[in-house]
């Protein structure tokens, strides 16, 4: 019973000042300041703080607050909310990237283990003064630095978002046409079908008739399919991606699908034209051949080249380095 | 003798005809994994499958290829001394604590082709590539593994077993019992692999041989004589439920991580008509690789 009763008190849709509570009134709001991060209601901050700084009005709570510092809580975990609010305060003034230590990893390291002291300082209440001390000597003495990174960082985001709105638009745009062709392909085949039908109405030779119609069909070549290649095209050099991911990779190995090791030199050349095979021309024929997959140059490949692997070997060369 | 040079420490594993057990090589301290073929038990000599994993395993050194170190006889049972290898890809998939990248899947599939490249182009098909056989290394480094099942490219007129290649993975020609398959039935697994490791569920989880020819076409379409010549020859196409292909939208759907090129390059494995399934060359020159994200190291990737 007690449980019940305490659970009903610890409501955190309740307002510990007023007991206004969402139940009865759904549009109640609430805001935390965060000297304390008390819960207060809308109405109680405007009624205790209108006229000006005044204690936080929870018991035992001797924080003076200003209305204008409230603000709506985005984290339900009060201890989360708070080193964001910590975290924002201290970046907008530490806001260096790894490019302003001219490349030297251990330098920004150090930098960003600083960043993490002051935050955890301020979070667990350990040296306060002295740490908040520290951020503004900081910011004093590296005003103008601090400014031009908080521009640059407002460039990179708008740069980031035009980046994916072009993307986003491109890929509608490829979408669209996509499904234009497929239309489009389907319009053409019916179109092939009704054709063939007419015009063998009035023919005789039936594979001339249906070869001529496919071919119509394969002239078409739809303006969608071209704009559509055009894209692609626009998305292969697309700007946005070539400034970002331009920059790091320089220094890697080029890409190389089977690792440099891929041996392009064959020894023979086959021509099919001058060798026929009766024995093998026969099974190609064959339809189990056929249906399991068989390929002639599969077996021709594997033989001629199990037939010239010696060539390239050299067994004195092979014997002394072994 | 060479029993004193390798060490059995503890025994990892048991299977049909092999026990396997974890070592060391005394003379240079390098861990191995030593597999005890059972040969006393079976009065008719030595298990098929042993000699084809010796006999293919000896021809091949490569990178992304399990090396087969030594081979010695002790108390009349056959040990063969291979590179250990901790893990391997169906414990990465199942293991539901491991996150992974599209650039690791990426990466992944780079090492699990060269290697599958490197066997075909020695005329040797695999015929039994699933996660299970890809084992990787302390590394990262992918091995293929398990060559029980591994043969030679048949010569012109030889007729091979279709029964080969665990279930999930077996291509479509290979259901219907062709008899002169070619090195395409090893990419069909690969392309089956890559979209579970996309999912992270298997693909095409049939519950017996009849219904892996079900799930196979529902999910890819029921091939057809327009495009596989003479498909209709083999007896078992008969009375087959026609499903139609998937659309490109409907891949979209089911792979939604996967960019364009990485659909075009899974079409590609999977494609019904063996004759114009993708070649190891073709799936290794593809498009997918050379896209960004580029394949991650594969020391970088996190596995345990």
């Amino acid at each position: 019973m007690k449980s019940l009763v305490d659970d009903y008190y610890d409501n955190k849709d309740m307002c510990p000042i007023c007991k206004t509570d969402r139940y009865l009134s759904p549009d109640v709001k609430f805001l935390v300041n965060p000297e304390c991060y008390h819960k207060i209601c809308e109405s109680c901050v405007d009624r205790i703080f209108s006229l000006g700084p005044a204690q936080c009005p929870y018991k035992n709570c001797d924080k003076i607050l200003r209305k204008n510092k409230f603000k709506t809580q985005i984290f339900d975990d009060v201890g989360v909310e708070k080193e964001v609010d910590i975290r924002k305060r201290v970046f907008a003034v530490f806001n260096k990237k790894l490019e302003d230590f001219e490349g030297s990893l251990e330098e920004y390291n150090k930098y960003l283990e600083e960043i993490e002291e002051i935050v955890y300082n301020l979070d667990n209440g350990i040296d306060v003064a002295q740490t908040e001390e520290k951020l503004r000597t900081y910011e004093e003495l590296n005003r103008q630095l601090i400014m031009t990174n908080m521009e640059r960082n407002k460039q990179d985001l708008e740069s980031f978002e035009q980046r994916q709105q072009f993307e986003k638009e491109m890929r509608m745009k490829k979408r669209i046409l996509v499904r234009q062709i497929e239309e489009e392909e389907r319009m053409n085949k019916e179109w092939a079908k009704k054709e063939i039908v007419n015009r063998l109405s009035s023919a005789d030779d039936v594979d001339d008739v249906i070869e001529g119609v496919k071919n119509t069909v394969k002239l078409k070549k739809s303006s969608a399919r071209r704009k559509l290649e055009e894209l692609n095209r626009v998305m292969m050099n697309n700007p946005y991606l070539a400034a970002n991911s331009g920059g790091p990779r320089k220094d890697a190995v080029p890409f190389t699908p089977f690792n440099g090791d891929r041996d392009v030199s064959k020894r023979y050349n086959l021509d099919e034209s001058l060798y026929s095979d009766p024995f093998i021309k026969d099974l190609q024929e064959r339809k189990d051949f056929i249906a399991s997959g068989f390929r002639v140059d599969y077996v021709y490949s594997r033989m001629l080249t199990e037939a010239f692997m010696g060539l390239g070997c050299v067994i004195g060369e092979e014997l002394q380095t072994s | 003798m060479s029993q004193v040079e390798y060490t059995k420490e503890r025994k990892v594993g048991e299977g049909t005809y092999a026990v396997v057990y974890l070592g060391t090589k005394q003379s240079s301290g390098r861990k191995i994994a030593v597999k005890e073929i059972k040969t006393s038990e079976f009065k008719d000599g030595l298990d098929m499958s042993a000699i084809r994993e010796v006999k293919y395993l000896q021809e091949i050194q490569h990178e992304n290829v399990i090396e087969l170190i030594d081979i010695f006889l002790a108390y009349d049972n056959l040990n063969l001394v291979l590179e250990f290898l901790p893990s391997d890809l169906e414990k990465v998939i199942k293991d539901r604590s491991i996150l992974f990248t599209p650039a690791d899947i990426k990466s992944w599939m780079l090492m699990t082709l060269r290697g599958v490249h490197h066997c075909h182009r020695n005329f040797i098909l695999h015929r039994d590539l699933k996660p299970n056989n890809l084992l990787l290394s302390p590394e990262g480094i992918i091995k293929v593994a398990d060559f029980g099942l591994a043969r030679t490219f048949p010569s012109a007129q030889e007729i091979l077993t279709s029964n080969v290649v665990t279930r999930w993975y077996r291509a479509p020609e290979l259901l219907f019992g062709a008899k002169h398959y070619t090195s395409a039935v090893d990419i069909w697994s690969a392309g089956v692999i890559f979209a579970e490791l996309m999912l992270r569920i298997p693909y095409l989880p049939g519950q017996n041989d009849v219904d892996q020819i079900e799930v196979t076409f529902r999910a890819l379409g029921t091939p057809t004589d327009a495009d596989w010549p003479d498909v209709s020859f083999f007896s078992a196409y008969n009375k087959l439920q026609i499903y139609p292909p998937p659309s490109r939208e409907e891949l979209r759907r089911r792979f939604i991580a996967a960019s364009e090129n990485a659909l075009s390059f899974l079409c590609g494995m999977l494609t019904m008509n063996p004759q114009k399934r993708w070649n190891a060359v073709e799936c290794l020159e593809s498009d997918y690789f050379k896209e960004a994200p580029a394949p991650s190291d594969p020391f970088s990737i996190k596995i345990s």
